[in-house]
């Protein structure tokens, strides 16, 4: 087994279990963990394709961001009584139904590129992406900005809205 | 199973982390284990996204940059969303879905 295969496998068999464990853990707490760890490891596999800025970026805006606002919100809103409820709906099953059929229909298009190999040895990319980014898709760059800048408002907006109106019904 | 990591792989790796996703979104009734699963769902979709840079087409970047993008938006969904549920969970104080009948009037 190669380097590259050792790489693949490890990091998506850790993706993959921390990921259903995101999703079938009665605890929200121990959910968002494995939810961290499942982006490290989606992090790893963006090491093992070359993407290294993508890497970088996922360590620093998912697992460094994304992971630890959702813990703060699971600790916020969480109670110890949760611990006692069910945690999926009665649909579990319709659910796994449509997920089975889904994959069925993805694996056909799979199939298509099983015969395709990598042809050259991945190369750093951060380069590149920066002078893409800045030249063309410049625009979209900006949009982005414009987007993360609504996000903020909005955010900001909703968390005081209460505090600014006292009156607002509740 | 060959030896050698293909395209293949990757995408099959992303289609089961989607699935998983999906199937999470479909039955939590916790809305923050709702908002995790979309979270799976867009990392699912940005290895895709990695993958075909890397074996299509390794001399550009396109790939990767709308991955950045991806990234970027998810960031602004999963903070306005957490907004929104705090917002929520102060006037129904619960986190689950099936009681969020506030829109009914």
């Amino acid at each position: 087994m190669t380097l590259a295969s050792f790489a693949f496998y490890s990091m998506a068999g850790l993706a993959l279990i921390s990921a259903l464990l995101v999703v079938t853990l009665r605890n929200t707490v121990h959910s968002a963990l494995f939810l961290g760890l499942s982006l490290a490891a989606v992090a790893g596999l963006y090491a093992a394709l070359g993407a290294d800025f993508l890497f970088a970026g996922q360590i620093l805006v998912y697992v460094g961001g994304i992971a630890v606002l959702i813990m703060f919100v699971v600790m916020l809103l969480g109670r110890a009584s949760d611990l006692h409820l069910r945690q999926v709906n009665n649909q579990w099953l319709a659910g796994l139904l449509v997920c089975a059929v889904s994959l069925t229909g993805l694996w056909r298009i799979i199939k298509v590129f099983s015969n395709v190999l990598a042809k050259a040895a991945p190369v750093p990319t951060t380069r590149p992406l920066g002078i893409f980014m800045m030249r063309d898709y410049a625009l979209p760059f900006e949009i982005i900005s414009l987007v993360l800048t609504a996000a903020l408002l909005g955010a900001v907006f909703f968390s005081c809205a209460e505090r600014d109106n006292p009156g607002a019904p509740q | 199973m060959s030896a050698q990591i293909s395209l293949a792989h990757y995408l099959t790796l992303g289609a089961l982390l989607f699935l998983i996703g999906m199937f999470g979104a479909l039955t939590r009734r916790n809305i923050i284990g709702i908002l995790m699963s979309i979270e799976l769902m867009f990392n699912a979709a940005n290895i895709n996204l990695a993958a075909f840079n890397h074996f299509l087409h390794p001399q550009g970047v396109a790939g990767q940059a709308v991955a950045l993008f991806i990234i970027a938006v998810a960031a602004a969904e999963v903070v306005v969303g957490l907004a929104l549920v705090l917002a929520i969970h102060r006037n129904t104080e619960t986190v689950y879905v099936e009681e969020f009948s506030i829109l009914k009037g």
